[in-house]
C-alpha cells in the first residue's frame, strides 16, 4: 500500500511538472492538457467502490500539486477533486453493470462532465473568491480544453488498461 | 421494530457526522496550510526548478521540431518574408540615424525623465499556466518585487511581476485577460523629410487570454494600418516607454462605434523564450 502510494505521489509530481513546463509548449488555443486531472480521474475510475478513503487521498495529493503550481491559494483544487472523486464513485455504482465493469463508453462522457464541472467551478472560484482578482471569464477556451483533454484521456484510458492488465498477470 | 428504526437512523446520522467532521478537518487543515503558502510553494519551486528548467528547454526544442515538421514549406516562405522585412528595416534605420543626431537633444530630455539606466535581473523561464502566467526562477532574494516590468533582450515587453516568492516569481503576461496597457502606434510609413507634424496615436492593448491580445480605444478618425508597430507609451507609468509590444495585423473600423479596434500580433514568443530580464529599478508610480 505504502509503495503504491509513494509511486502515485511521485507520478502526480512528475505530471504536474510536465504539465507546467513541457506541455506548456503544446497548448492549443490557450489550453494545455491537465495531466494531473486525467491521471486522478483514471485512478478513481478504476478504483474499487469500497476504497472511498483512497479516493479522498488521491484527491488530496492531486489537488495539492495542482494548487501548488498555480498562482492561487492551496485548497480549491483539493476540495473540488474530493467532491469529484466521491461523486464519480457514486455515479459509477448507479450505472448498469456490464461484463467489462469499466467500459470506455462510461469513461468518456463521465470524464467530459467532470472536467467541465471542475473547470467551471475553479473559474468561478478564481473570479469571485481569489484575492488576486485575475479575471477569468468563462469562455470558449473551455470547449478547446474539453476536446484536447478528452483526446489525451482516451489514449491514457487504453494505456492504463494495458499497463494494469500487464501487472495483474 | 422501533429499536431497528432507531438503529438505522443513528447509522445514517453517523455517516453524515463522519462527512461533516471530515469536511471540517479538511477545511481547517487547508486554512492552516495557507498561513504557510509562500514557504510551501517556494520550497516546491526550489526543488523542482532544475527539472522544470530541463522540461521547459525540452519543450522549446520539441515544439520547434514539430512546427518545422508540420509547417516546413510555410516556414521557408516566412523566412523569405522576414529577410525582406529585415532589409527594409535596415534601410529605415539608415535614414533614421541621420535624423537621430538632430533629435538627440530632445530625446535626451525625455529620456532623462524616464529612461534612467535600468538595472536588470536575468531570470530563467520554468513554467507557464493556462491563465497566461509565466514562472521564473528568481525571487525576492534577487531584488525582485511586484509590479516590475519584464522584457527580453530585444526590448520586447512580456508583462509585469505579479507575485513574488523567495526564490521564484510569477509574471502576468500582457496577454492575460486582466492586463491593460497604454501604447502608442508607430506608423509603418516611409519616412518623409521634415514630417514632424504627424500626431501621435495612442491606444490600449487588452489581453484576451490564450497568449493573444487586441488593440482598442483608437480614435475613429485616426489612420492606422496593418504593419504599424505598437510600443509602450509615456502615459503608461507601469512600464518604461518604447518597449516593443505588437504589430497590427487587421484593423476593425465601425463608424457606429466611437473607437476603432484592431487585431494584433504580439511580439513576444513565450514558447521560444528561455531567459527574461526584470527591470528592478524602474520607478513604478502606481505602487507608490
Amino acid at each position: 500500500m505504502w509503495k503504491k502510494l509513494l509511486v502515485i505521489i511521485l507520478l502526480f509530481y512528475l505530471l504536474a511538472l510536465l504539465q507546467n513546463s513541457f506541455f506548456a509548449h503544446f497548448n492549443l488555443f490557450g489550453t494545455a492538457p491537465n495531466l494531473v486531472f486525467i491521471f486522478f480521474f483514471l485512478l478513481v475510475f478504476f478504483e474499487k467502490k469500497e476504497n472511498n478513503y483512497q479516493v479522498i487521498l488521491f484527491a488530496i495529493i492531486a489537488g495539492a500539486f495542482l494548487d501548488i503550481f498555480s498562482y492561487t491559494y492551496i485548497g480549491p483544487s483539493i476540495v473540488l477533486l474530493v467532491i469529484i472523486g466521491i461523486l464519480l464513485k457514486n455515479v459509477q455504482s448507479l450505472l448498469k453493470n456490464r461484463e467489462d465493469n469499466r467500459p470506455f463508453i462510461y469513461f468518456l462522457p463521465l470524464f467530459i462532465i467532470f472536467l467541465l464541472a471542475y473547470n467551471l467551478l475553479l473559474d468561478l472560484y478564481l473570479y469571485f473568491l481569489d484575492p488576486n482578482k485575475i479575471a477569468v471569464i468563462i469562455s470558449t477556451k473551455i470547449i478547446f480544453s474539453l476536446i484536447y483533454n478528452s483526446f489525451i484521456a482516451s489514449v491514457s484510458f487504453y494505456l492504463y488498461k494495458k499497463i494494469s492488465s500487464f501487472y495483474r498477470k | 421494530m422501533n429499536g431497528v428504526q432507531k438503529f438505522s437512523i443513528n447509522k445514517r446520522n453517523k455517516g453524515w457526522l463522519k462527512i461533516l467532521i471530515g469536511t471540517a478537518v479538511l477545511l481547517f487543515l487547508l486554512a492552516v496550510l495557507n498561513f504557510f503558502v509562500s514557504p510551501i510553494k517556494n520550497y516546491f519551486y526550489t526543488i523542482s526548478a532544475p527539472i522544470q528548467k530541463t522540461f521547459w528547454s525540452a519543450g522549446v526544442s520539441s515544439s520547434n521540431s514539430l512546427i518545422s515538421f508540420l509547417y516546413g514549406e510555410s516556414l521557408v516562405k516566412e523566412n523569405e518574408n522576414l529577410k525582406t522585412e529585415n532589409q527594409k528595416l535596415l534601410a529605415q534605420l539608415a535614414s533614421l540615424q541621420s535624423i537621430e543626431h538632430g533629435n538627440q537633444a530632445l530625446s535626451d530630455l525625455s529620456v532623462s525623465c524616464q529612461n534612467d539606466e535600468f538595472k536588470f535581473v536575468m531570470a530563467g523561464v520554468i513554467g507557464l499556466d493556462d491563465e497566461d502566467i509565466l514562472s521564473i526562477n528568481k525571487g525576492s532574494v534577487d531584488g525582485i518585487s511586484e509590479g516590475m516590468p519584464v522584457m527580453n533582450q530585444q526590448k520586447v515587453l512580456f508583462g509585469k511581476i505579479f507575485k513574488v516568492y523567495k526564490n521564484f516569481s510569477k509574471i502576468m503576461l500582457i496577454s492575460n485577460k486582466n492586463s491593460v496597457i497604454n501604447v502608442k502606434i508607430q506608423q509603418d510609413l516611409p519616412a518623409q523629410a521634415g514630417d514632424t507634424t504627424k500626431p501621435e496615436i495612442d491606444g490600449v492593448v487588452k489581453g484576451s487570454g490564450g497568449l493573444n491580445a487586441y488593440l482598442d480605444l483608437i480614435p475613429i478618425n485616426s489612420d492606422i494600418n496593418s504593419g504599424d508597430v505598437l510600443v509602450t507609451s509615456a502615459i503608461e507609468k507601469s512600464f518604461p516607454k518604447d518597449l516593443l509590444v505588437a504589430k497590427i495585423t487587421q484593423k476593425e473600423k465601425n463608424d457606429q462605434k466611437p473607437f476603432q479596434q484592431a487585431q494584433i500580433n504580439l511580439f513576444f514568443d513565450v514558447k521560444a523564450v528561455d531567459n527574461l530580464f526584470v527591470i528592478t529599478n524602474y520607478k513604478n508610480e502606481k505602487s507608490q
